[in-house]
């Protein structure tokens, strides 16, 4: 299992899940499928010698995420659905836009301009990404800290609703 | 894949595989039995040597239990999402079975090990750690929702809002010690903690533990959090509808994970695998690790004897309004009794005082729980 | 595995992500897929450091680190309104939330 194979598995098992997530109508497989991706990149992150990253997208997007998610659906939709469509009226366009997008994105390898062929070594280390975050970026950090506090209340906020407003339905 | 790198892999892998469920094994026959003592019953006292009459104490209890779970019929309700219902005893056993390691256990057979096996070396270990227990949430969903059964679901939903809610405090507590050893790394804190200067005797460590251990129940679903599995409320929670060797598994699942947590707790704060004679005898070290864990387990069983269960509502005030902001505190009095270090024996007795006063409070809130409270109630999502 | 694979890896998964966001009629399922677009730019940070010139600078784990705590934040606010709109329209389905379209 050198890393040609592990890169190939990984990639087939994220570009599937996404597929699955896009396109099921159960909502709760689409979930899982995405899920499933989430890990997938995690296992590329891992190959591509980003270990905190790994650990940060399995911890950030499966544990946390993931689980809003699945919050989301049960608190707003009949999960599945039967007999409504579920891609909307302007699909047709949507699906031409995603694939001239997926065609000008992929232009520079077609072109074959001069990419960087082999990898440096790296040394993974969290104690270096600690003196990074700390020293040149720490007021991005805190900008950082800020925003998700911020994202934190608004959410609670808006999705508890003001109990005036509450009062008045009643 | 050469022969000796599987064969590495297997020396570091299989002895964990085979210690661990031993050692779950004999946990539930001790779980069992101290719990009918505890209220004043004996316990099951009647298996012992097959096809004979030589009960040895019920030692044979958790071999009968297993192998009549391994005959049950395996009953999926109908209309259930066969897929879940298979994987959700999967994905609950596999993440804590991982994490077991990430552990610093040197067992003697280590120096066998030629091709160095770097996976469990990892510099991030602790935050590893958490990430993998995060994935046990989804196998609670996963289980609340396969199941085809409202009260599962409920129960399953309730369980997944625990968990997350008590990853907090269970994560800023760790994150104390990680502050200040400075690394991530299982092994750099264990060899921090060398000459008995365990994290667990210093004021900060001692709350931190407390919070830890409080949030380590919550994790795993012991009581006094147990109220996704208590039997009086939703017949068995998320999993009501699994039999035979699925329950098994999930069963099985729990254990790990309380052994699991439980040695994190004890790299993290206990000084892994330190106690008196591992100079003389480096094997020992092993041993002194999982009686630790041990002793952290006995302590979890006595507990689920003794304490009366939280409700829901409790329970999720507990964590978001009281263990939150005193683990953050923690972190404050952390930072403060490390800029204070040198400094005499004044500084040192006022970090002590904050340290009790946060654990005071913590027992009068513990305490205070149990007395009801009654409120007129509040629909926040359902109208 | 070059950086060609990757970077066309993550061409392909910032496509299916955008078709998502596109044609699905669920609000629920258009933050899902911005969450897989999101994830696709990610790899192609990671992708661009490792094969880059200084990795001991970490750039390319940094700005991942920011954008993964950036788009969790921005799925929070996202599903709490996607959970008021449904409060008050009953409803999560994208064609029949046009009011503030003209008829």
């Amino acid at each position: 299992m050198n890393q040609e194979t592990a890169f190939w598995i990984l990639s087939v098992v994220a570009v599937l899940g996404a597929l699955v997530a896009v396109r099921q109508r159960n909502l709760v497989h689409g979930v899982f499928a995405l899920l499933l991706f989430f890990a997938a990149l995690a296992g590329l992150f891992l190959l591509l010698m980003a270990e905190f990253i790994a650990a940060a997208q399995v911890l950030v997007y499966i544990g946390a995420v993931g689980i809003l998610l699945l919050f989301a659906i049960m608190l707003t939709e009949r999960v599945t659905g039967e007999g409504k469509r579920i891609f909307s009226r302007g699909w047709l366009g949507g699906a031409l836009a995603s694939f001239a997008v997926l065609g000008a994105l992929l232009l520079p390898p077609l072109r074959a301009t001069v990419l960087p062929a082999h990898a440096q070594p790296v040394d993974p280390s969290v104690r270096a990404l600690g003196e990074q975050l700390m020293n040149p970026y720490v007021v991005t950090l805190e900008v950082l800290a800020l925003l998700l506090t911020a994202a934190l209340i608004g959410a609670v906020a808006t999705a508890q609703g003001t109990a005036k407003r509450k009062g008045a339905a009643k | 894949m050469s022969w000796e790198l599987i064969r590495d892999i297997l020396i570091a892998t299989v002895p964990l595989l085979v210690i661990f469920p031993s050692l779950f094994a004999f946990t539930t026959w001790v779980e069992r039995k101290a719990l009918a003592r505890i209220q004043n019953r004996i316990g099951p006292n009647k298996t012992g040597v097959p096809c004979t009459r030589i009960s040895l104490f019920g030692l044979g209890q958790p071999a009968a239990d297993g192998i009549k779970m391994l005959f049950k019929e395996d009953i999926v309700p109908r209309g259930a999402d066969r897929l879940f219902h298979l994987l959700a005893p999967i994905v609950a056993l596999i993440p804590a079975m991982l994490v077991l390691c990430f552990l610093p256990l040197e067992f003697p057979w280590a120096k066998y090990i030629q091709v160095p096996v770097q996976a469990f070396l990892l510099d991030g270990a602790v935050i590893f750690f958490f990430a993998i227990t995060g994935i046990n949430t989804l196998a609670v969903f996963m289980a609340g929702w396969a199941s085809r059964n409202k009260y599962s679901l409920l129960g399953g939903m309730r369980a997944i809002a625990q968990m997350v809610s008590y990853e907090i405090p269970l994560v800023l507590s760790a994150v104390i010690v990680v502050m200040l050893v400075g690394s991530l790394n299982a092994a750099d804190i264990a060899s921090a903690q060398e000459g008995y200067q365990w994290f667990v005797f210093t004021p900060w460590g001692l709350a931190a533990f407390v919070i830890f251990f409080i949030a380590a129940l919550a994790e795993t679903n012991r009581s006094p959090f147990d109220l996704p599995e208590a039997e009086s409320e939703l017949i068995a929670g998320y999993f009501t509808e699994y039999s035979g060797f699925k329950f098994a598994l999930f069963f099985l699942g729990e254990y790990i994970a309380m052994f699991a947590i439980s040695g994190l707790a004890v790299t993290l704060f206990l000084g892994a695998g330190e106690g008196p004679g591992v100079a003389t005898v480096p094997a020992l070290s092993a041993v002194w690790f999982l009686a630790k864990i041990f002793a952290l387990i006995s302590l979890m069983i006595w507990l689920r004897g003794t304490l009366p269960r939280l409700r829901v509502d409790q329970l999720m005030a507990f964590a978001w309004k009281f263990l939150l902001p005193l683990s953050i505190l923690n972190i404050l009095l952390a930072g403060l009794a490390w800029h204070l270090r040198g400094q005499g024996t004044v500084a040192q007795a006022a970090t002590w005082a904050a340290s009790l006063l946060i654990l005071y409070f913590t027992a009068r809130v513990l305490d205070g729980l149990s007395r009801p409270q009654a409120r007129p109630r509040q629909y926040k999502y359902a109208e | 595995m070059t950086l060609d694979h990757c970077l066309i890896l993550s061409a392909v998964l910032f496509a299916i992500g955008l078709l998502g966001a596109f044609t699905r009629r669920n609000a629920v399922v258009v933050l899902f897929s911005i969450e897989i677009m999101l994830n696709a730019a990610n790899l192609n940070l990671i992708a661009y450091w490792r094969f880059s010139e200084n990795p001991a600078q970490l750039s390319g784990p940094l700005f991942t680190l920011f954008t993964i705590a950036v788009a969790a934040a921005e799925v929070a606010v996202g599903l709490a309104l996607v959970i008021a709109v449904y409060r008050h329209f009953k409803t999560v389905d994208l064609e029949k939330l046009d009011t503030l379209s003209e008829e």
